[in-house]
């Protein structure tokens, strides 16, 4: 009954509303990927996925906006749900076939905004690597080409005067979603001689609650904020079975706290964007749950326009100030201790060209993105992309040097 | 006074009579287009069409809202197409003093990111417009030379010259503009980076609305490139009550 009154509710609000207040977009996308060398998991060299994302917004009054979106989608890996299930929670191995991307009620009076209800939730003013970037989980199923997941969330945001402050909070833990096990993404230990599988995933109960603020000042802007909740990026533990040949792999998502700061600073000749974040482990360290460390994540990065040109340049780094964690899976992380770039230029209106890359500056990883994407007409955009992955395997992204591949995306916007 | 410091004193005299004649009446011309188009706010609808030097036609919408005065103003732009910049949106804060403030919010992304423009010469989405020639132009950011007189499509003008002052950065060593007599309403605009010329901005289809001269078609070309992007606005409205809260970076994000 109680969906009976909010739909003729809504109903009646709609029917107030103009069409000039109601807003749609959504894409069909279909990926190619061919890869050259097959690694231990996975034997095939190709891989296809299509998308169907759909995107409404409707402003009810000037002071209520409804908004969400929906995506289907399958592929030929089945990293896709293959049953029929409307997934609104994002908390599975593997991606839903169909989802609620998201769906909030924005409230909006004054200086104040309200946000209530899944949403997509971005901190930082980096470009790379957002170590502030505390309520956006993101899809890792293929490492190197991820996405951002939606979180259940209450947000509200005061601004006003060039200050804002942001509080959020997350009833629910939405967790990013690792690479499976039994494909390219999960390189197995090399001494391994049986199967991995997911034993368990631990999730935490309880809510997340972060606060920011933000100051925007002549030539400059700032924020600090401050999260305390869990790492949506797992510890792992794991259990061998000799006999069975298996190596058994649970997630757990540990406590942590963060102070974070980032800043972007416009100088005569270039512009520079940083961001760093303290994360404090906040499990009780009696236990035998698998203990996060206590660490320090930054970045660093110049911004220059030229032209069609842009030059993004900088540094990633770690300090480490308290070692327990044994395993884990932390991209984030995993790009630290490296030097990032991207240049990317703007040929006409309808085509585009960039380079991204990072550089360990150990020299034991090395990620190349090449894209290259064109508009057809008003609807149809094409982009290649080729990535290549070099280095050795005990570093985070040289680990995945059999992993260099090239996308065809074909994407039909409406 | 000997005859060489009478020479003196009458060729200073000529100068400064000279520079009252031309300097003054420039700015005045400047002062009053910038009057006339004066308002508290300004929404329209605009459709722009960018044609490459292979003729080739990309068609991109937006709408525009602006809030507050020349140089002091807010800006927020919205493509609506095509679809897949559809929900891009540009928030541009001017200042009378110095380059003005960009925030970029793309849906797909799900953030804003301030745009670093040391060179505000880049052109906007592949228009050939640059960044800066979104800004609107201040007449206290530029001195200003009075050239003369000069038809434009039979209507006569004042052709002036103009440059930016120390305090403002531009990619435009000078600009020339032209004003038309009649109704001060601005033309041309011939923007030269030294001596060549860099972008021609052309107003065209000029109607009274609510007692302001506003071009319904702009054409801005980009001789280097051999590209030009045609601009035309429609549902022009001005001084709709706006508010201060639906021009920052939240309202971005709010959307709509």
């Amino acid at each position: 009954m109680k969906w009976l009154a909010c739909v003729a509710i809504c109903a009646g609000a709609f029917t107030n509303a103009s069409a000039q207040d109601f807003e749609q977009r959504g894409f069909l996308e279909t990926r190619l990927g061919g890869f050259p060398e097959t690694t231990r998991n996975d034997q095939s060299h190709a891989a296809g996925q299509a998308v169907f994302q759909w995107d409404l917004s409707y402003k009810i009054f000037p002071w209520l906006t409804f908004s969400g979106g929906i995506e289907a989608q399958t592929d030929s890996h089945q990293e896709t749900e293959r049953k029929f299930h409307l997934d609104v929670q994002d908390r599975g191995l593997l991606r839903p076939a169909f989802e609620i991307r998201s769906f909030k009620m924005t409230v909006h009076k004054g200086h104040l905004s309200a946000d209530l209800g899944k949403q997509f939730i971005r901190w930082g003013k980096a470009d790379i690597l957002n170590p502030t970037d505390r309520f956006a989980p993101r899809d890792y199923l293929d490492v190197v080409d991820n996405e951002f997941l939606g979180v259940l969330a209450a947000r509200a945001t005061l601004e006003g005067g060039g200050n804002s402050l942001d509080l959020v909070w997350t009833p629910r833990f939405t967790p990013s979603r690792m690479p499976l096990l039994n494909e390219r993404w999960t390189i197995p230990p090399p001494d391994l001689m049986g199967r991995m599988e997911n034993a368990a995933t631990h999730f935490p109960g309880g809510g997340q609650y972060g606060a920011r603020v933000n100051h925007v000042g002549r030539r400059y802007e700032m924020s600090a904020s401050m999260f305390e909740g869990y790492n949506h990026l797992p510890l792992i533990s794991s259990s061998v079975y000799p006999l069975a040949s298996l190596l058994e792999v649970e997630a757990h998502y540990p406590k942590i706290r963060m102070y974070g700061t980032d800043a972007a600073i416009s100088f005569p000749w270039f512009t520079l964007k940083t961001e760093g974040g303290f994360f404090q482990s906040r499990e009780p360290h009696t236990t035998a749950a698998p203990q996060s460390d206590d660490y320090f994540l930054y970045v660093a990065q110049l911004e220059r326009q030229v032209g069609e040109w842009i030059f993004v340049g900088g540094y990633a780094g770690q300090t480490i100030t308290q070692r327990r964690s044994l395993m884990d899976f932390d991209p984030e992380r995993g790009l630290a201790r490296a030097f990032l770039g991207r240049i990317g230029y703007t040929i006409d209106a309808r085509r585009s060209a960039s380079v991204e890359m990072a550089q360990r500056q150990s020299g034991t990883g090395t990620w190349i993105r090449l894209g290259y994407s064109q508009l057809f007409g008003a609807h149809w955009r094409t982009t290649v992309e080729v990535v290549l992955i070099g280095g050795d395997s005990t570093d985070f992204l040289g680990q995945y040097h059999r992993n260099s591949h090239v996308i065809l995306r074909i994407r039909y916007s409406f | 006074m000997s005859s060489r410091a009478l020479a003196s004193a009458i060729l200073l005299l000529g100068h400064l009579l000279a520079r009252a004649a031309q300097g003054q009446p420039a700015l005045e011309i400047a002062q009053k287009e910038q009057e006339r188009t004066r308002s508290q706010s300004e929404r329209y609808e605009g459709t722009l069409q960018v044609i490459d030097a292979k003729r080739k036609v990309t068609e991109k919408r937006w709408t525009f809202d602006r809030m507050g005065s020349h140089g002091n103003s807010k800006t927020i732009l919205r493509f609506t197409a095509p679809a897949e910049v559809k929900g891009v949106a540009l928030l541009i804060v001017n200042h009378p003093d110095r380059a003005s403030d960009q925030w970029m919010w793309t849906p797909a992304l799900e953030r804003d990111r301030r745009v670093a423009l040391q060179d505000r010469s880049t052109r906007f989405f592949g228009t050939d417009f640059s960044f800066e020639d979104l800004e609107e132009r201040d007449i206290s950011q530029f001195d200003y030379k009075l050239l003369g007189e000069e038809a434009v499509n039979g209507a006569p003008c004042w052709k002036l010259e103009s440059h930016p002052k120390q305090t403002k950065s531009s990619q435009y060593s000078s600009s020339h503009l032209w004003i038309r007599k009649d109704n001060y309403v601005l033309v041309r605009i011939d923007n030269y980076r030294k001596d060549k010329l860099a972008r021609q901005i052309e107003y065209s289809e000029i109607e009274n609305i609510q007692n302001i001269w506003t071009p319904k078609k702009l054409q801005v070309s980009d001789p280097a490139r051999d590209s030009r992007t045609v601009m035309k606005v429609d549902n022009v409205r001005y001084n709709a009550p706006m508010k201060d809260a639906d021009f920052t970076v939240e309202a971005l994000r709010r959307g709509l």
